[in-house]
């Protein structure tokens, strides 16, 4: 008999009929990949530009809102203002001219922090975007699963029921009501924590113990509100794939053959299990990069979430696009990946 | 099994007692519906389960003292299982042929790559497969009767004295039960294993039982040598269990013509 080639992970052994057939599997989902993206953007193009604030008039009213002006002079600034903008011509030259520039990775000055470039803004922000849901979300993930499958296999364990019940309970409450229940109650009742921003404002921004130090208290209010609000379904999630699986004769068997709990426990059940959710971490990671809107505003967190909300504010499309793009492209490249990866990880995936 | 509000406790296995002979193999049919007990039966003799009451007994020794892996795997090289679902038997990430591999290895004693893969081609043989046919495949990419002659082949390798089969062939296609009742008959008769045959069908446990046991709600309600018993049925469950099964003569009689 032919071997074929092999890849391993995570236990699980793989074969591939031959690496042609997984060539031609990547070249399809890689077609997938650009269409998405290029459909994605184009929604958010003429969304956007289809919003009723209008950067141009805001930036006028801001100009003269004291005292009066001389109606040809605005005339003469509001043309200056598309000019420089890019916003002169049709919507058409405006979408050529988008696409043209997004091609080299330029998205444009900011309308609402002219001239400074929207890439620049959102440069100073991922970052702290990043840092922040990373964390909360492989801490949410870690956590949630590790328990949640625990409770699967040990259903009588008093402990881990209550642990279910609490984690039922938190999962339908609203980000901003549990951002908030966070913030006073380590920020006002028992005052430990800071609960604005993401560094003190005193301390500079250079890699010292003082600053990081600074950044990681100033990130656990938002960080421990984003875990208890996604740890729940994780949880719940995890405990019913286990609880389906504990029953199958496979692990029957293995209990019968006096595989030890343990063992059974990780390379059965919890292994069997991951493969889905795998694929929702794969997702919420792509999500990192939409920012946690509501979040990071309750806390003042200078991350993408805070910087969104700016730019719908102020009518900065070219701010609002920049961010949206690069979260479809996140979100594709993370559901490209998993699907590249699905059929190591699960060998009922077929790659044809 | 409690309930949350009324607190009430009933047993799924309420006195029951069979014994089979070692040295005389033979087919015992444990016949019942869904939900009287059977399965919860299969998994004491398979000794998952503790009974609350009573003692299991095998070669003269109380199962529940086999604790240890150890003494776990000795029991289980005797007795082996076979399960109701074949898709479900063995662990879709992992391929079959570990398995027959790993029960070589643990029961039989191969531990070498030639030994063990000679072990499970002549197991699988048995049942009608070989190697061959099922090395390097994963679960799904197998048909629901080869992977139940898989696990069959499994639980062969170690030579065992007794095999509990919970359901074997009520998910296999109609075609190919027969092919697997008549190979518990062929393991019978040439390898002088005696099977303990669940299941909920009284037309096959007719056809290769030697005895029969009939159960409702945990509870025996006729016991005996199964033509005696299935021909002749005393209790009035076996007799409903009788009637229900569809004969070539109901059809004559258009009994299930209906409206036509």
């Amino acid at each position: 008999m032919k071997e074929w080639p092999r890849a391993s992970l995570l236990g699980a052994e793989i074969e591939f009929a031959s690496m042609r057939t997984y060539a031609r599997y990547f070249l399809r989902r890689l077609g997938q990949f650009v269409f998405v993206v290029f459909v994605g953007i184009n929604i958010v193009f003429f969304v956007t530009h289809a919003t009723p604030v209008d950067p141009v008039e805001q930036a006028i009213s801001s100009a003269t809102q004291f005292g009066h002006s001389d109606p040809r002079a605005v005339e003469i600034m509001r043309k200056a203002l598309r000019e420089l903008y890019g916003l002169d011509g049709t919507i058409l030259q405006q979408y050529v001219r988008f696409w043209t520039r997004l091609a080299t990775g330029d998205f444009g000055p900011s309308l609402s922090a002219f001239p400074t470039p929207v890439s620049v803004l959102i440069r100073q922000s991922l970052p702290w975007t990043v840092g922040l849901l990373f964390t909360s979300t492989l801490i949410a993930w870690g956590v949630g699963n590790s328990l949640g499958g625990l409770a699967g296999y040990y259903r009588k364990n008093r402990l881990l029921k209550a642990v279910g019940i609490a984690a039922t309970g938190l999962q339908p409450i609203p980000s901003y009501i549990m951002s908030l229940v966070v913030l006073i109650l380590f920020g006002y009742i028992w005052p430990i924590l800071p609960i604005s921003g993401g560094f003190q404002m005193n301390v500079s921004p250079d890699l010292s113990i003082p600053f990081v130090s600074s950044v990681i208290m100033h990130s656990i209010l938002p960080v421990l509100s984003l875990v208890l609000i996604t740890i729940g379904a994780w949880f719940v999630g995890m405990r019913s794939l286990v609880s389906n699986i504990v029953t199958e004769d496979y692990v029957v068997y293995a209990e019968l053959a006096g595989v030890n709990r343990r063992r059974i426990l990780t390379s059965y059940i919890m292994r069997n299990a991951l493969t889905p959710q795998l694929t929702g971490l794969a997702l919420s990671l792509g999500a990192i990069f939409n920012g946690a809107i509501i979040t990071e505003f309750v806390f003042g967190y200078p991350g993408l979430g805070t910087l969104l909300v700016r730019g719908v504010n102020s009518g900065d499309y070219s701010l609002v696009l920049g961010i949206a793009s690069i979260s479809i492209v996140a979100v594709a490249t993370a559901v490209f990946v998993i699907d590249l990866l699905y059929p190591l990880l699960d060998p009922r995936v077929k790659v044809e | 099994m409690g309930g949350l509000l009324g607190r009430t406790r009933f047993a799924a296995i309420d006195d029951v007692s069979f014994s089979l002979e070692a040295a005389r193999p033979e087919i015992f049919a444990i016949i019942g519906e869904s939900g009287s007990g059977k399965t919860t039966l299969a998994r004491m003799i398979l000794n998952t389960l503790a009974p609350s009451k009573g003692i299991i007994r095998f070669l003269g020794e109380d199962i529940s003292r086999f604790r240890g892996r150890r003494e776990q795997l000795q029991f289980m090289r005797k007795v082996q299982p076979i399960f109701q679902n074949p898709f479900e038997a063995f662990n879709p990430l992992k391929r079959v042929d570990r398995y027959l591999f790993a029960s070589a290895y643990h029961f039989a004693g191969h531990h070498g790559r030639a030994g063990r893969e000679a072990a499970a081609d002549e197991a699988l043989k048995k049942v009608g497969l070989s190697l061959a046919e099922v090395k390097g495949r994963f679960p799904h990419e197998l048909s629901g009767g080869q992977l139940q002659r898989a696990a069959i082949a499994r639980a062969l390798i170690s030579s065992p004295a007794l095999i509990v089969a919970d359901e074997p062939v009520s998910m296999v296609d109609a075609s190919l039960r027969m092919s697997i009742v008549n190979l518990f008959k062929t393991l019978r008769d040439e390898l002088r294993v005696s099977i303990i045959y669940i299941t909920h069908d009284l037309a096959t446990a007719y056809y290769i039982s030697d005895r029969v046991l009939i159960m409702q709600k945990g509870k025996v309600v006729e016991t005996g040598p199964a033509r005696q018993v299935l021909s002749n049925p005393q209790h009035p469950y076996t007799v409903l269990l009788r009637e229900s099964i569809l004969s070539p003569d109901d059809v004559d009689k258009s009994h299930l013509a209906g409206a036509a």
